[in-house]
């Protein structure tokens, strides 16, 4: 009598237990691996990736999931810190290779550590879809398995060597007058940031006269400063992730230095604005984004509704500018979305050959990879800190303010 | 007694032979495991048998690296458009490009690495003690800032190589067996090394280096010779490690001072000093604790690395080998009257 009831209680209990897991598995799962920087020098932008893919993924739940084979799947990302290290990363790619068995993967932040990624990804031939490494560097391995979403690093600071080139003509002078000043981190995103402004100041024919690395913590810039001072450059070029542009933002002011156009990157991210007030007036930030550009697409809406959705998912945005960094990143998470449902399978191989052929707008731009993976269908976008608002400048075709110059 | 030992050396090499198909999801912590024999065993060529305590030698284990990266990409592409900041080009290898690669690649950085020691032997081997080991820190500090500045090899972007062709599990038994080859031969050739009259002068300069001199050993020379033949080896680890890990940079991987710099160290201390077996010993120990607290006590890895640290250095100043001696000295040969024994204790 008592093992009967003791089994039809197991009965029913696990009876019950199956029906709950049915519901909740209604969807099923499509585990994807990602190292990314949680703690160290990248730590704030690797948050802001972070929160773009998971952002991404709560929608795509929301709005029914990745249908395959009429079937739908949910993402589920395993993240791990790889501390802003590149050995560390390497390890966890690994790691998530070897041991959790992931078939796909999302990018790291920055450029040095989606190099240290790349080959581990390349050599277990897992897709892996990036939306944070824009090094040039990244892209003639022959990688065949690495996808990046965002337009690559020479094409960041362009805008703001031919603006120079535009001022100096308005006053009489040729661009080849131009001085330039290029101090940046020594990695690879900000070394072929210096690449590509080089390249262009060269077109022009114009002369660098400082050209230094920062420091590695990227936390002092005072020396270069001083020598800034000194030299009296018409173009200055910042380039150090979100720590970079904070430092550079903050000793510019302290140590009053007047140049007359200063372009840096990552002013969003490191959020300028919110932290140093006034004295981020006038800077030129090169963007891979922009909320008020005329983006759209059937999931995220447009570029502004993104915005607006995004601060509601996560209020502690409401106060600044939602950085590119996190657009991308659900943009990487959307472009998997889109290959999944077009390769109709869950094999990796299929759908890294969709990945291949995607051609897709986005609330984020139009994304389109080149044979090497970098997408080639996104322009980028210069804008500027005006009273604390950043306004497009440039290029002309997306520009909605006028450039205030000379700075200060 | 010969025959026992015959028989655990056939044991071990045996064992070294069958690991890497017995724990396949193992592989990269094995070959890591043997980079760890190798590196504490040459340490303690000069550190333990000479008494000369490098912090340097992992400048050879990152030269060894760039030397062994820029071989293989040298031979078949321009090295400055190949680590261009700015890409460009599609840089492909085929298979013999890079077996060959590899193969050269690893032998010329343990050659280069070889000479760069008699070079910089030459100038801090006038130093003693602490000075020695803080003028040989120095080196390789400063190797790491020169080379993250030379943008022909990558500056502070690093180097990325091809990877293996062909399936990564193999690659990973390639790389074990290059590591385990390479630490086998180590550890033969060091065993023979210190049975020799050349073992016996560099026992002497770490016994009273004045008195090796009267006795008419040329130290500066031994000295040399010594610490070149550790950074052989030291950098051909180096040199199969660039094609292990694929992407190496200057700092944090390549010169990497406070990691493998300070672990060689540490493995030697926790294993003993000066043995032929306390190296093998610490290398294996320090491994597995390594990998224990990295996997299950993240967060607390460095805290634990510092307690173990601390706990060798105060309570276990002969290592494990010398703990091993003092407790249990008939296992070494070493014959002790109990009464005596009895009263020591």
């Amino acid at each position: 009598m008592k093992k009967t009831t003791l089994l039809t209680g197991l009965l029913a209990g696990s009876a019950m237990l199956i029906s709950q897991g049915a519901l909740a598995a209604s969807c099923g799962e499509i585990v994807i691996g990602s190292a990314i920087s949680l703690t160290g020098k990248y730590a704030t932008n690797g948050v802001h990736a972070q929160k773009g893919y998971e952002y991404a993924i709560t929608k795509i739940r929301e709005n029914g999931g990745v249908k395959v084979g009429g079937k739908c799947y949910n993402f589920k990302v395993i993240y791990y810190d790889d501390e802003s290290k590149g050995d560390r990363g390497a390890t966890l790619a690994e790691r998530l290779i070897s041991q959790d068995k992931v078939q796909y993967m999302l990018g790291p932040y920055s450029s040095g550590l989606t190099k240290a990624i790349a080959p581990i990804t390349e050599k277990y031939q897992i897709p892996m879809v990036e939306a944070e490494g824009a090094s040039r560097s990244l892209f003639n391995k022959g990688y065949k398995y690495l996808f990046a979403v965002l337009s690559t690093s020479e094409q960041y600071l362009a805008s703001a060597v031919s603006l120079a080139a535009e001022k100096a003509k308005e006053q009489g002078k040729s661009p080849s007058s131009v001085k330039v000043a290029i101090a940046v981190e020594n990695d690879p995103f900000s070394l072929d940031i210096r690449a590509g402004v080089s390249e262009d100041a060269a077109k022009f024919g114009m002369k660098v006269v400082v050209d230094e690395k920062l420091p590695r913590d990227l936390s002092d810039m005072s020396a270069i400063l001083t020598k800034v001072k000194l030299l009296k450059p018409d173009l200055l070029i910042v380039s150090g992730h979100s720590k970079g542009a904070a430092t550079a933002v903050r000793q510019i002011k302290e140590q009053n230095i007047k140049v007359p156009m200063i372009a840096i990157t990552h002013c969003e991210a490191a959020d300028v604005t919110g932290k140093f007030g006034d004295a981020a007036n006038d800077f030129l930030c090169s963007t891979q984004w922009s909320e008020t550009l005329a983006y759209k697409d059937s999931l995220f809406g447009t570029a502004a509704e993104y915005e607006i959705g995004f601060k509601n998912a996560y209020p502690e945005y409401k106060a600044k500018k939602v950085p590119y960094q996190t657009a991308q990143a659900t943009a990487a998470v959307y472009v998997y979305k889109d290959a999944f449902e077009r390769a109709n399978s869950l094999d990796k191989e299929k759908v890294r050959d969709a990945l291949t052929k995607t051609d897709m707008q986005t609330f984020y731009g139009g994304i389109k990879f080149s044979k090497a993976g970098n997408n080639i269908a996104k322009p980028m976008v210069l804008r500027q800190i005006q009273n604390g608002e950043y306004n497009v400048v440039a290029p002309s075709a997306f520009a909605s303010h006028k450039l205030n110059w000379p700075r200060n | 007694m010969a025959k026992k030992k015959i028989i655990l050396y056939a044991l071990i090499l045996a064992f070294t032979f069958i690991a890497p198909f017995a724990f396949p999801n193992f592989g990269t912590q094995l070959a890591t495991l043997w980079l760890m024999i190798i590196v504490a065993l040459t340490w303690d060529m000069t550190g333990g048998q000479m008494g000369y305590n490098s912090l340097g030698n992992i400048f050879f284990y990152g030269t060894g690296m760039y030397v062994a990266a820029l071989i293989s990409i040298g031979r078949v592409y321009d090295i400055g458009d190949y680590t261009s900041a700015a890409g460009g080009g599609i840089y492909e290898f085929t298979d013999v490009q890079y077996f060959s690669g590899v193969f050269l690649g690893v032998l010329g950085a343990g050659v280069f690495c070889s000479i760069s020691a008699v070079i910089i032997g030459y100038v801090t081997f006038g130093l003693r003690g602490p000075y020695f080991a803080i003028g040989t820190l120095g080196v390789a500090i400063a190797a790491g800032e020169l080379v993250s500045n030379w943008d022909w090899v990558g500056g502070g972007q690093g180097i990325s190589l091809p990877g293996y062709p062909g399936d990564p599990d193999t690659g990973k038994v390639f790389f074990y067996f290059l590591f385990a080859a390479v630490g086998v031969s180590v550890f033969v050739f060091v065993k023979w090394l210190y049975e020799t009259r050349f073992g016996a002068a560099i026992n002497a300069i770490r016994d009273d280096e004045e008195k090796a001199e009267a006795m008419g050993i040329h130290t500066l020379r031994y000295k040399l010779i010594t610490w070149s033949m550790a950074a052989f080896f030291v950098g051909m680890a180096g040199g199969i490690s660039a094609f292990q890990l694929l992407h190496f940079e200057p700092l944090e991987t390549a010169y990497q001072t406070i990691f493998l710099g300070i672990f060689m160290v540490v493995c030697v201390l926790l294993g003993g000093k000066g043995t032929l077996w306390g190296p093998v010993i610490g290398a294996i120990l320090f491994h597995l604790f390594k990998e224990v607290t990295w996997n299950y006590f993240l967060g607390w890895q460095w805290v634990a690395l510092g307690a173990l640290i601390v706990v060798t250095v105060v309570y276990f100043q002969d290592g494990v080998m010398g703990w091993l001696v003092h407790k249990r000295p008939e296992w070494f040969g070493i014959q002790v009257e109990d009464k005596i024994a009895g009263e020591t204790e």
